[in-house]
C-alpha cells in the first residue's frame, strides 16, 4: 500500500514566519514579583550580614563581602527587571513561543499538538499579583509563561487543552467559558464548537 | 495454542521470585540482622516459632500474590489483576506500551522461564513486571500486544497485526572481541594513580631491604620500572574488564525487525530482549572513537521516550544503515549533512579557554609558581580541536535534521523532523553581535543542537520543522 503522505519540496519563503512583533508582553506586575521575592531574598541576606558584622572583631571583611552582596543583589534587580520586561508569548494558530533572555536571548515554540498537559500555578507573590504561570509540559521538555493575568492564563490554556485534544469538563473555578469566541486570541478551528 | 484472551497466570517459579522480592522489599540489612539474631537465639523454642510464622507468612503471602496475579489481552488492552488483601486492576493500552522487555536472568535461565518487562511512555519505570513465565507465552504476549498497539495507533497500513519478523544482523563471537578490544582505554589511565600509590606503599620496605642487601642496585632504576609496568597493566586490566563486560552483556546481539517493531537480544549468562515500536524512536546516535574508526565499527543508539533504548555497539557501515531504515530514518551516509557552522566559534571558545585559564594560572602561580602558567597549553589544544570540530561539523535538514561532527572521536544524529516536541533559538551576546544563533530540536527522548549559523537560517530551521510538525501527521511516539 502506498504511503499516503507526500513531502514535495517547499520553499522556506512561502511557511508562516514567527514575527517578532507578534510577541505580546506578559502583564507589568510580573516584574514587581519577581523584584518582591528579590526584596525577601535581600532582606534575608541582610539580615545575615548584620549578625556577621556585629558579632564580628574584623570590620573590614564583613564589609567588603557585604558590599558584594549588595552589589550583587543590585545587579540581580536590574537583570530582573530586564528580564521581566523581555518576556513575551505569542499565541498562534498551532503553537505556542515564548520569548525569555536578557544575557542569552532564548525563543522557544512548542507546537500544540505535542502538548501532553497544560496547567496553571499560582504561587504566593503570584496570588497577591493577581497572576498566573502557564505550565505546558510536552513528552520533551517544558514551558512556563509566566507574569499572566489570570483570565488570561485559563484562556489560553482551555485553548490549548482544546487544540492538543486533551481538554475536559474538569475546569478550574477560573475557567473561562468558550462560548464567547471574540474572548479568544484568534478565531477558533473551523471543527471546533462556536 | 497460547490463548491469551483468557487470563494467564504466571509459572509457579514465580513464587520463589516473589518470595525473593517480598525479602528484598523488606530491606536486606534488616533481613540480615533478623537473621543474626536468630542464630544467636536459635535455642529458643518462642523464637523459633516465631521465625516458623514468618516464614510460613511469606511463602503463603508468594502463594497468594502469584495466584491472584493473572494477565491478559482484551480487545486492545493488556490487563494484570494482581494484589492479595487489596486487588489491583492494571489496564494498558496497547498503543500506550513503550516497550515489552524480555529477559533471562542466571535463576529465569535454569528453570526455563523469563520475565517480561512491559514499559509504558508515562512512566520512567516499568509499569509493571511478569516475574517468571515460559518463553513461548511471553513471545506471544510481546508479539500481540505490539501489533496490536501497531494497528491501533494506525502504523501497519493494510490493517495485519501478525507481522513476519526478520533478522537485521546478529553479532559474531569475533564482532564482540573487536568491540571490546576497541573500547576506550582511558578509564584504565584512572587506575594509574591508586595502583601507583598502592604498590609504591606495598613495595617500600622490600625497596629499603634490597637497597641494604645489594648496594649495587638502582632502586630508583626499578622504580620506572614499576611505573611502566603500572602504565600498560592498568589498561589492559581495563581491555579484560570490557572483554568480560561484553560477553556478558552483549553476547549474541541481535537487531529483529518487523514492519513496525524493533528488538534487540543479547546475553550470555542472562538473555535480555528489549522491544520498542519504530514510531516511538525519536532520536539515532553514532559513535566511534578513533580506534572504532580503523576497526570500520561503530555504536549506534536508538533514543525512546521513557526506558527501552536499543543500544547496539560495534555496528558496520551496512549493519548502521540497516538499522536506520529499519527505524524508519534515512541512511546517514546518504543524507546531504551540506551545511557548516561559522568559524566564530574557534575564536569564542579559544578566547573563553584562555581566559579562564590565565585565571586559574594566575591564582595557582601564587600556590606553587611560574609552573602553574603551563596551564596555558590548553589554549592551543582547544583551538586546535574546535578548529578542528568546526571544519567537520555537518548538519543538513530535510525530512530529517541531522548533525554530523569529528575531533578524536566522531558522532552522528538524526531525528525525523516530526518527532520534534519543542524548537528553541538562542542568542548569546557573542552571537548577537555577530548575527548567529542556535537552534535546538528537542523531541520526546534528546535534543538535537545546531550552533553558530547565522540568524536568519536558525529560524527557517524552526520555521520548518514547526511547519513539518503540523504537517506530517504520522504517528511519532
Amino acid at each position: 500500500m502506498a504511503d499516503p503522505f507526500s513531502n514535495e519540496p517547499l520553499s522556506v519563503d512561502e511557511l508562516p514566519r514567527l514575527r517578532d512583533a507578534a510577541f505580546v508582553s506578559v502583564d507589568p506586575r510580573y516584574m514587581w514579583g519577581r523584584l518582591a521575592g528579590l526584596v525577601f531574598f535581600a532582606a534575608i541576606a541582610v539580615a545575615v550580614g548584620v549578625l556577621v558584622v556585629r558579632r564580628s572583631e574584623a570590620v573590614a571583611v564583613p564589609v567588603l563581602i557585604a558590599g558584594g552582596v549588595v552589589l550583587l543583589i543590585i545587579a540581580t534587580a536590574v537583570l530582573s527587571v530586564l528580564e521581566a520586561r523581555r518576556v513575551a508569548y505569542q499565541v498562534r494558530e498551532h503553537d505556542l513561543s515564548l520569548r525569555r533572555g536578557v544575557i542569552r536571548h532564548v525563543i522557544e515554540t512548542i507546537p500544540y499538538s505535542r502538548v501532553q498537559h497544560v496547567n496553571v500555578g499560582r504561587g504566593l507573590i503570584e496570588r497577591w499579583l493577581g497572576l498566573a504561570t502557564l505550565e505546558i509540559s510536552s513528552a520533551g521538555p517544558d514551558i512556563s509563561v509566566p507574569g499572566l493575568a489570570v483570565a488570561d492564563a485559563d484562556r489560553i490554556k482551555q485553548v490549548i487543552a482544546q487544540r492538543a485534544g486533551i481538554d475536559d469538563e474538569s475546569e478550574g473555578p477560573n475557567a473561562v467559558a468558550m462560548s464567547d469566541p471574540a474572548s479568544m486570541p484568534w478565531p477558533p478551528p473551523p471543527s471546533s464548537p462556536a | 495454542m497460547i490463548d491469551l484472551t483468557q487470563p494467564q497466570r504466571q509459572s509457579p517459579i514465580a513464587i520463589v521470585l516473589l518470595g525473593a522480592g517480598a525479602i528484598r522489599s523488606l530491606g536486606i540489612a534488616q533481613v540480615a540482622l533478623a537473621v543474626f539474631f536468630i542464630a544467636r537465639g536459635a535455642a529458643d523454642g518462642r523464637l523459633m516459632a516465631v521465625v516458623v510464622l514468618a516464614v510460613a507468612l511469606l511463602v503463603a503471602v508468594s502463594v497468594l500474590s502469584w495466584w491472584r496475579y493473572t494477565f491478559q489481552l482484551v480487545d486492545r488492552e493488556l490487563v494484570v489483576t494482581r494484589g492479595v488483601l487489596r486487588v489491583d486492576r492494571l489496564t494498558v493500552a496497547t498503543d500506550r506500551i513503550q516497550s515489552i522487555a524480555i529477559e533471562q536472568e542466571l535463576l529465569h535461565r535454569l528453570t526455563d522461564v523469563v520475565k517480561v518487562v512491559v514499559t509504558t511512555a508515562g512512566t520512567a519505570q516499568a509499569e509493571f513486571t511478569i516475574d517468571a513465565v515460559s518463553l513461548p507465552v511471553a513471545e506471544e504476549l510481546r508479539r500481540r500486544a505490539t501489533a496490536l498497539g501497531a494497528a491501533a495507533s494506525g502504523e501497519t497500513a493494510g490493517g495485519s497485526i501478525e507481522p513476519t519478523e526478520r533478522v537485521v544482523f546478529q553479532h559474531t563471537p569475533r564482532r564482540l572481541t573487536i568491540a571490546a578490544l576497541t573500547m576506550s582505554p582511558w578509564a584504565g589511565l584512572a587506575l594509574i594513580p591508586p595502583l601507583w600509590f598502592g604498590l609504591q606503599q606495598a613495595l617500600e620496605p622490600v625497596a629499603d631491604d634490597l637497597s641494604e642487601a645489594t648496594p649495587d642496585v638502582d632502586v630508583d632504576r626499578l622504580g620506572w620500572w614499576l611505573v611502566l609496568i603500572i602504565v600498560i597493566a592498568a589498561p589492559l586490566f581495563v581491555v579484560i574488564l570490557n572483554l568480560g563486560r561484553v560477553y556478558l552483556a552483549d553476547w549474541q546481539q541481535a537487531l529483529r525487525t518487523d514492519s513496525t517493531t524493533l528488538r534487540r537480544t543479547s546475553g550470555l549468562l542472562s538473555r535480555f530482549s528489549t522491544t520498542s515500536s519504530v514510531a516511538r524512536v525519536q532520536v539515532m546516535t553514532s559513535r566511534q572513537n578513533w580506534l572504532q574508526r580503523r576497526a570500520g565499527i561503530r555504536d549506534v543508539y536508538l533514543s525512546n521516550a521513557g526506558d527501552g533504548d536499543l543500544r547496539l555497539i560495534a555496528c558496520r557501515d551496512e549493519e548502521f544503515a540497516a538499522t536506520a531504515v529499519a527505524a524508519g530514518l534515512g541512511v546517514t551516509d546518504q543524507l546531504p549533512l551540506d551545511r557548516r557552522v561559522h568559524p566564530a566559534e574557534i575564536w569564542l571558545r579559544t578566547r573563553n579557554t584562555a581566559i579562564v585559564a590565565l585565571a586559574v594560572g594566575a591564582a595557582a602561580t601564587l600556590l606553587v609558581g611560574w609552573w602553574a602558567m603551563l596551564v596555558l597549553v590548553v589554549v592551543p589544544v582547544v583551538w586546535w580541536s574546535t578548529r578542528r570540530h568546526v571544519r567537520h561539523h555537518r548538519w543538513s535538514l530535510a525530512a530529517e535534521l541531522a548533525t554530523s561532527s569529528r575531533v578524536i572521536s566522531s558522532s552522528t544524529e538524526q531525528a525525523l523532523v516530526r518527532k520534534a516536541n519543542l524548537v528553541r533559538v538562542t542568542q548569546t551576546i557573542f552571537e548577537r553581535r555577530r548575527g548567529l544563533a542556535q537552534v535546538e530540536v528537542a523531541t520526546a527522548a534528546g535534543t538535537i543542537e545546531v550552533g553558530m549559523i547565522p540568524l536568519d537560517e536558525a529560524q527557517a530551521v524552526r520555521d520548518v520543522i514547526l511547519h513539518g510538525v503540523e504537517t506530517d501527521r504520522r504517528a511519532w511516539m
